[in-house]
């Protein structure tokens, strides 16, 4: 608690001497690209624009939104032109990483002093690359499985009782039994396929084997990513999605959830907020209706059940634009009295030291309390692998889906990439 | 024997009409869909794209059309469209008319290599063009995204610039050489004002290309500010989802210009976009 | 030392004269000088801009490379694995079939069909001067918003698609989401937008078809096909030819369309063509290098085909 005070003691002051000495500089605008669907969220984020923007009269702060599957696509162009913004949302892993170490991304190390002492150690070294610092985190993310308790519950299935991969599969079936659409799934977009084969990885294939493979001393080519891909197939082969799928973006099938016209969604636990969003109604999967758990053990595999699959995204700085306006906004933005209003309003599970306590939404806490026990919390492999391998992993969890390759064939194209990177 | 043929002919007469209403139907029902799908709510696109709207709702129509955005693409093509027909029109026919009537060595060489640019799509070049625009500081500017499309605009148009100063009287050129008139002073004083079908075919030509284009503004242009329309249909896409009322009252929005125009100038858009090409 | 110093001089002087004679010779009219300012802008903007580029992505395509600082520093020579690569990879192999597919779908479907109805309409007549307004209205749309019209058509939730299905009590069908038909759902748009565009061509070259032929054909007794075969096809081949080379131009630069029809590629990159690959790989996952080995072979394909038709459908006009 003296701590705490501390902090918020030496935050007032800092804060109080920026203003003082921005007095005499000229109006700076501060831009930061997000790709944040939900409403509720942005209007939270404003509030706090607002906020700093009363305490730092010479900064205006613009939060300018792109929709995700554009922003993925506009980035690698973006980055490298003057209409860059200052900031932009970025996942921590080998994209951040390849960014960083081609100089598109403002090295704010020696800036850094107020973020390091908010922010906990663990999730800010998502943003150092050689040790230098290039953002810094503003959430942890776990995906796991989000369901419908009422749809559940017609079809007798509890979802308690769900342990391992087996039991998730009868769960499956079992609602398909009942006419319900099981799953919801945006295929168009992959990625939101790539994590049941990647998590299936985790579960079989455990900690150490990734990291030798991070270290060229595996390969993707093992049995167990093999086993990895057969057992995705078994969910496939019981035609879980709704129809369609392949065509729908993440967007449209968080809209499917929350119209209740699937029971299940596996993702982040931002989509409480983006389904929600997303539904006809507006009200989404809401309140006791929405339950969670976990990504289930898989029987035989080698992997720690308390591994999570997710982020720690954050934000990064852009060439040149490490700005001391910049750094301040992000040091407001990432304070840990922002990140408990955050937390308290259940759209985060906050990185600051002492924000993980407001937590009140009890998903959130559970997750939150996952990932603070997990043994092994890793980054979406998409993000974490860089752009073209994590691509490759997209399209072959795709593919495996569609029947379209065998799980050796996936395991290969992963491993070529891997080895042409 | 008369009866046969006739009830032939009114058989052949049915299926034509057939091909041609059917053809007609196929062509028209996506802007039908489109135009009044603006004017629907949500939820009455879904249980019925294709009847008239129960109530008609501008809303969708207006929110576009009082958007400051709107507008400011609409211009930022108007800019990137004049420039690019302008220089085309200019160093197009200026080149072309070399080649029509100054006799200099190397001429069918240059010549061939100028047309070789007619078979190669920009998107051969399209990553190294990225990068050299980078580097020349043209990224987010309207001139990254004109001169790629003058680039590429400028074999069809010398091939039919040429084509046409080629038809023009011999005798004219000789009775100004006499009179002592330069090459110059011929191209612009006598050609120039003679061209003005070609100059308006090759125009329109360029025109609906550089309007329509979205791969070089795609990969050129990051800044909102100076995005021309088919960024901004497919920004607003991304934005609104499938709240597929609103997308397709933008589509409507932006296709307006287009059909006004073609019904304005349909002559030279239609000899300008066949190529002008065929003449017996 | 001094004659030495004269004779050169003269030399000078003789040579300078001789480039001013002939300066003056050449430049009548100002022929030179006309040359000097009319050549080099547009063969300039051509060369910086289009060729160089093409040769520059033949260098690229050797190495890997991100493209984010110069090549010198980040890139790394690679040979032809970039090629290798490629040209095993099934989704470049459909993306190549996909490509053929549009020129295939224009030569059997599209063209037979701007060829029937130029043939019914093109005589002058106002009801005809209306069917070919609307029939080239498509064409005059940008390809992205012909794109995006169809993406809502084949909508399972709201496009002319759904309520087919509603209407026959189907199960909603989503063509763009489904392996086997989304390119084919493409290729219903090519035509859409196009056929009104390559039945233009034809109605220009029939109208200059003389009418005289025609009708002495006819007073001979030949049949409305035999007028159509023997006289008017042979006439309009030129007409042909050009919408033949459009088409296959075309096929080769798709990619507009593509983009608000399917993302990357669509279902298993089912839907990639050429283009829509290369910027997959160029630019969404930043791979120049690679990126550029697709463009060579891209290239290449456009030269062959250049060279096919020069040799062959330039030939047979001649001959």
């Amino acid at each position: 608690m003296l701590k705490l005070k501390h902090l918020v003691v030496s935050t007032c002051v800092g804060t109080l001497l920026a203003v003082c000495s921005t007095q005499l500089v000229a109006e700076e605008t501060v831009t930061v690209l997000h790709n944040q669907q939900d409403q509720f969220i942005r209007d939270t984020w404003d509030e706090i624009r607002v906020d700093f923007e009363a305490q730092n009269p010479n900064i205006t702060v613009q939060l300018d939104f792109m929709d995700d599957d554009a922003m993925k696509a506009r980035l690698p162009t973006l980055l490298q032109s003057n209409a860059k913004p200052d900031l932009y949302w970025s996942f921590g892993g080998g994209n951040y990483r390849v960014r960083a170490e081609a100089g598109l991304l403002a090295d704010i190390t020696d800036k850094a002093d107020r973020l390091r002492a908010n922010i906990g150690s663990g999730a800010m070294s998502a943003f150092e690359v050689n040790g230098r610092l290039y953002g810094a985190p503003y959430r942890l993310a776990q995906v796991g499985f989000w369901y419908n308790k009422s749809l559940f519950e017609q079809a007798g299935v509890n979802a308690d009782t769900i342990e391992t991969w087996d039991d998730f599969l009868d769960a499956v079936s079992t609602l398909k039994e009942a006419g319900i659409t099981p799953i919801a799934a945006g295929g168009a977009e992959r990625w939101p396929l790539h994590f049941y084969w990647t998590y299936l990885a985790m579960r079989i294939g455990g900690q150490d084997l990734f990291q030798s493979i991070l270290a060229d001393e595996a390969s993707f080519d093992n049995e167990h990513y093999v086993r990895a891909g057969e057992e995705l197939r078994r969910l496939a082969e019981l035609d879980p999605f709704q129809p369609g799928y392949r065509g729908m973006a993440y967007n449209e099938a968080a809209g499917v959830f929350g119209n209740g016209q699937a029971a299940i969604h596996l993702m982040g636990e931002w989509d409480i907020g983006v389904q929600t969003s997303e539904s006809e109604s507006g009200e989404g999967v809401s309140g006791d209706n929405l339950g969670y758990f976990n990504f289930p053990m898989v029987d035989g595999g080698m992997g720690d059940p308390s591994a999570t699959l997710g982020g720690v995204d954050g934000w990064a700085f852009t060439s040149g634009n490490g700005s001391d306006a910049a750094v301040r906004w992000l040091e407001f933005f990432l304070a840990p009295e922002q990140q408990r209003k955050l937390a308290a309003a259940g759209i985060i599970i906050p990185v600051a030291n002492g924000a993980a306590e407001a937590v009140e939404d009890p998903h959130m806490k559970q997750i939150a309390e996952n990932i603070a026990n997990s043994s092994w919390h890793q980054v979406f492999w998409d993000q974490a692998l860089g752009a073209d391998v994590g691509g490759v992993i997209n399209d072959v969890s795709a593919e495996l889906f569609a029947g379209e390759i065998s799980p050796e064939e996936a395991v290969d194209r992963v491993q070529q990439a891997w080895d042409f990177r | 024997m008369k009866e046969m043929t006739d009830r032939r002919s009114v058989s052949a007469s049915v299926a034509r009409w057939g091909l041609l209403l059917l053809a007609a139907l196929f062509v028209l029902l996506p802007f039908w869909m489109t135009t009044l799908g603006g004017f629907k709510s949500l939820g009455e696109l879904r249980v019925s794209p294709l009847g008239l709207p129960r109530q008609w709702d501008a809303t969708a129509y207006l929110d576009i059309l009082t958007s400051s955005m709107t507008w400011q693409m609409m211009l930022n093509s108007v800019v990137i469209t004049g420039f690019t027909v302008a220089l085309v029109l200019i160093i197009a026919s200026m080149l072309a008319f070399t080649f029509s009537h100054i006799r200099f060595a190397g001429k069918q060489y240059l010549y061939s290599y100028v047309i070789l640019g007619m078979m190669f799509p920009g998107a051969t070049a399209i990553l190294p063009l990225f990068i050299k625009i980078r580097d020349i500081g043209l990224l987010d500017t309207y001139a990254g995204v004109i001169l790629p499309q003058v680039a590429f605009g400028l074999a069809m148009s010398v091939l039919l610039f040429r084509t046409f100063f080629e038809q023009l009287p011999k005798e004219l050129f000789e009775a100004a050489l006499v009179d002592g008139c330069s090459y110059g002073r011929f191209f612009w004083t006598i050609v120039m004002p003679l061209s003005k079908p070609i100059l308006a075919t090759v125009g329109v030509f360029i025109l609906v290309g550089s309007w329509n284009n979205y791969i070089f503004p795609l990969i050129m242009l990051n800044d909102q500010s100076v995005y021309p329309w088919p960024l901004g249909l497919m920004e607003f896409r991304g934005q609104y989802g499938s709240e597929w009322n609103r997308i397709l009252a933008y589509i409507t929005v932006t296709i307006l210009p287009a059909v006004a125009f073609f019904l304005y100038a349909q002559k030279y858009i239609v000899a300008g976009l066949t190529g002008g090409a065929v003449k017996g | 030392m001094k004659s030495v110093d004269i004779a050169l001089e003269a030399q000078r002087t003789s040579r300078l004269s001789a480039v001013k004679d002939w300066l003056y010779r050449h430049n009548t009219g100002g022929r030179l000088s006309t040359l000097l300012l009319f050549i080099p802008p547009a063969l300039m903007v051509f060369t910086l801009l289009v060729i160089l580029p093409i040769a520059e992505s033949g260098v690229y395509s050797f190495y890997r490379w991100n493209g984010f600082t110069a090549l010198s520093d980040s890139g790394r020579w690679v040979g032809w694995r970039n090629f290798q690569f490629i040209l095993q990879d099934p989704v470049f192999h459909q993306a190549v079939w996909n490509t053929a597919k549009i020129v295939l779908i224009s030569l059997l479907i599209q063209l037979p069909l701007a060829m029937m109805l130029a043939l019914s309409i093109a005589s002058k007549g106002s009801l005809n001067t209306l069917f070919r307004l609307v029939y080239f209205l498509p064409f005059i749309l940008a390809d992205v918003v012909a794109g995006l019209i169809w993406r809502f058509i084949y909508d399972g939730n709201f496009g002319l698609v759904a309520a087919f299905t509603q209407l026959f009590g189907m199960e909603s069908f989503y063509p763009l989401a489904d392996r086997d038909w989304a390119f084919n759902a493409i290729l219903v748009v090519v035509v859409w937008k196009y056929f009104g565009y390559h039945m233009m061509i034809y109605i220009a070259g029939l109208q200059s078809v003389p009418n005289d032929l025609v009708e002495a054909a006819r007073l001979d007794g030949a049949s409305r096909l035999q007028i159509i075969f023997r006289i008017k096809l042979p006439l309009i081949m030129p007409a042909i030819r050009l919408s033949i080379f459009f088409s296959v131009i075309g096929a080769l630069q798709f990619f507009e369309m593509a983009m608000p029809l399917v993302t990357s590629g669509g279902p298993s990159g089912s839907a990639h063509t050429i283009v829509t690959y290369l910027y997959e790989f160029g630019i969404v996952r930043s791979r120049i290098g690679f990126g550029s080995a697709v463009a060579v072979l891209l290239f290449v394909m456009c030269a062959i085909f250049a060279f096919i038709y020069q040799r062959f459908v330039m030939a047979r006009n001649t001959a």
